[in-house]
């Protein structure tokens, strides 16, 4: 008997109980691992199969792309923007043009205005595609995956016919956008809008949306109160699926996106469902709006006629000194940008994509900091998954929507 | 405005309503590029930040984002830049306080928790202290990264690259080595303010400045047009001129490309083993 008590004490077994203490367990989830959607590395601590803790480790993508761009002319950083959010290239775009366009109080012609909205809204139709499906993905479907990666597909090629580029489009111009559009260009998204993308995203949704096992994977995991979202700096559809209807597009509108109707989705319990929820019916919004930009687009320059600031095109070159004058100095020295600050944020797939520009005077920017959405939405990773399964990180993390390219820049 | 960047609020009565909330603790606010900014005492942060918060008719509920700027010619050489938004009243607004090295600023991750992050990744690219961030690690550097590489001072190549080593069998750091020299090209205009001589301006009053190496400076291109026969006399023999028939290797017995009789050029290195051309 003493023996057996000896024992017990040595084993460390509570006899009240007659459970054994057993420590925490730590592990590694990533920095290879599918789910984690890029090299993101979360040191879990786990209580059995109950997160305690997670401490996520991001900057492995760190590429140093703002120390970079402060050695660029303004038009030679435009492209490291796409390398951002490499799966929404020209949202990213977006909100660095309209930085310099402040800074510059620069004028943009309605058609490039009208463009710019017109592949933003292509682009977030484009990432919510990778989302959704990556994101059904990580909690066990795989048919809509495919499904939707054929709408993806459909809006690269006509990335590609814009701009040339399938992903790294390049596109937009402080002053507008590259160049103009063939009609037959618009006459197509007009009817791919009209029949693949709802046919194939309907399908697609139809399979997972109202599907048992996906709502027990998504229902109630994760719920961010409207104070926690606020407090934690969310935005887009992270604080929209929180319950409040804050989306810039329609509040600080920017470019044409005060001419177009369009709705903003709201979630009502601020879980991974809602998330989820709101990017589908984003995805119909941005539908609309592109239709309506198709519809309302007038004819004219597509980028400014101010020669300081946008290039000549290539014929123009030929005919006049001028232009050819102005073309040299804007791809060498580019042009100066007057002192001053200005902090510009516009509505990208992923949530407030924000761009604090300082300028000297000069033709490179002083300080160019790039407000990622992804930082605050994985900051709030420990509180989110505290207390849930480590089955639910996968589902968590694909409805946060992550890409490090912008996280860790 | 004739840009098409977001429009939000106007800034009509912000800074008023900012000077009544923060009294003492504001430094300087001023409106510039349609955007509020204001500057604040950096040891009263923490409670400018609650005023902005809570007093009714300013409201900015949510913080965006923290930047880090650095300008080495100051005393204080960091600014550190607070982006704050309200949603009920739909503005922005932009909180500076300035720092060096040492000086630590209070810490906002009390008022919002997401400044956590966005602290450390300021600390991590320009060094700068937050006191009351209990978890001032790095974050988007690598795992035992020294110094802070958006200082203008850290070069843009930074100081070790990192390569996986076939004989180590594992990743190695090594100092950087540039296959070729980094460039930093001068795109200004030599008609506004360059900070070099331009060829042919050397009679004229010259303004101090700072000389940058290409092209050539004032002294170079002063001493090369000065002393033209004291160059040359300098370069002497080196200078390439055929004098006699002898030195063209007219009838030598071989057209004189003998491996002993090449001249030597600079521009090929000898293999070290045998070459291909054995």
């Amino acid at each position: 008997m003493s023996d057996t008590v000896d024992k017990i004490m040595e084993r460390d077994i509570d006899p009240a109980t007659g459970d054994t203490s057993i420590a925490n367990y730590t592990i590694n989830f990533g920095p290879q691992h599918p789910a984690a959607h890029g090299v993101l590395r979360l040191v879990t601590e786990l209580d059995g199969e109950i997160i305690e803790r997670i401490d996520p480790h991001v900057g492995l993508l760190h590429r140093g792309t703002e120390k970079l761009i402060e050695y660029k002319t303004y038009t030679q950083a435009l492209p490291y923007f796409d390398r951002f959010d490499y799966c929404s290239p020209l949202a990213m775009e977006h909100s660095y043009v309209l930085a310099v366009e402040k800074l510059l109080d620069l004028e943009v012609p309605l058609r490039g205005q009208y463009l710019r909205v017109l592949f933003a809204e292509l682009t977030r139709i484009c990432n919510h595609m990778l989302n959704l499906g990556s994101h059904v993905m990580d909690v066990g479907a795989m048919t809509p995956n495919l499904w939707m990666f054929e709408i993806r597909e459909d809006c690269l090629n006509f990335f590609e016919r814009a701009s040339g580029a399938r992903m790294h489009s390049n596109y937009y111009r402080v002053g507008g956008v590259r160049q103009d559009v063939p009609v037959k260009l618009l006459n197509d998204i007009a009817e791919w809008l009209d029949t693949r993308l709802p046919q194939l995203f309907g399908d697609a949704i139809s399979l997972v949306a109202e599907n048992r096992i996906f709502k027990q994977r998504n229902v109630d995991i994760a719920t961010v109160s409207r104070e926690d979202a606020i407090k934690w700096g969310f935005s887009g559809p992270m604080i929209r699926a929180a319950g409040i209807p804050w989306d810039i597009r329609r509040s600080q509108p920017y470019d044409v996106y005060d001419r177009v109707d369009f709705e903003i989705p709201v979630g009502t319990r601020g879980d991974c469902y809602d998330r989820f929820m709101v990017r589908v019916e984003e995805v119909y919004q941005s539908a609309r709006i592109i239709k309506q930009c198709i519809q309302d687009m007038p004819e004219g320059p597509v980028l400014t006629l101010d020669r300081k600031v946008g290039a000549p095109k290539r014929g123009e070159m030929k005919q006049s000194m001028e232009a050819l004058i102005h073309h040299f100095k804007l791809f060498t020295e580019g042009y100066h940008v007057p002192a001053g600050e200005v902090y510009v944020a516009t509505e990208s797939p992923k949530g407030e994509f924000g761009v604090y520009l300082v300028s000297d005077g000069t033709n490179k920017p002083y300080r160019c900091k790039v407000r990622p959405t992804a930082f605050s939405h994985l900051q709030a990773m420990d509180f989110m998954s505290k207390g849930h399964m480590l089955a639910d990180i996968t589902a968590i993390l694909g409805a946060m929507d992550i890409v490090f390219g912008e996280c860790d820049r | 405005m004739r840009a098409p960047a977001p429009r939000y609020a106007a800034n009509d009565g912000v800074i008023e309503a900012a000077k009544a909330a923060l009294g003492d603790m504001l430094v300087e606010a001023k409106d510039a590029v349609g955007e509020v900014s204001l500057t604040v005492v950096r040891e009263n942060l923490c409670d400018a930040m609650l005023a902005l918060r809570d007093t009714p008719g300013l409201e900015y509920q949510q913080l965006s984002e923290i930047a880090g700027v650095d300008y080495p010619q100051r005393a204080e050489r960091f600014d550190v830049v607070y982006q704050l938004l309200s949603f009920t009243r739909n503005h922005r607004i932009r909180v500076r306080v300035t720092t060096d090295e040492e000086k630590p600023v209070p810490s906002v991750t009390n008022i919002w928790p997401v400044a956590g992050w966005l602290e450390r990744e300021t600390y991590d690219m320009y060094g700068v202290l937050f006191e009351g961030n209990d978890d001032l690690r790095r974050i988007l550097t690598d795992y035992g990264f020294q110094g802070h590489p958006l200082r203008k001072d850290f070069p843009m190549t930074g100081y070790v690259e990192v390569r996986y080593s076939e004989e180590a069998k594992r990743v190695v750091y090594e100092p950087v080595s540039l296959a070729q020299d980094f460039r930093n090209f001068d795109f200004m205009s030599p008609w506004e303010g360059a900070k070099y001589v331009l060829p042919g301006d050397e009679k004229a009053p010259q303004p101090e400045a700072k000389g940058a190496p290409t092209p050539a400076t004032a002294a170079q291109v002063a001493k090369a047009d000065a002393t033209p026969a004291a160059s040359q006399a300098a370069q002497g023999k080196d200078t390439k001129t055929t004098d006699s028939p002898a030195q063209t290797g007219a009838g030598q017995p071989h057209p004189g490309n003998q491996p002993g009789e090449k001249p030597k050029d600079p521009d090929v290195v000898p293999t070290k083993g045998e070459g291909q051309n054995k």
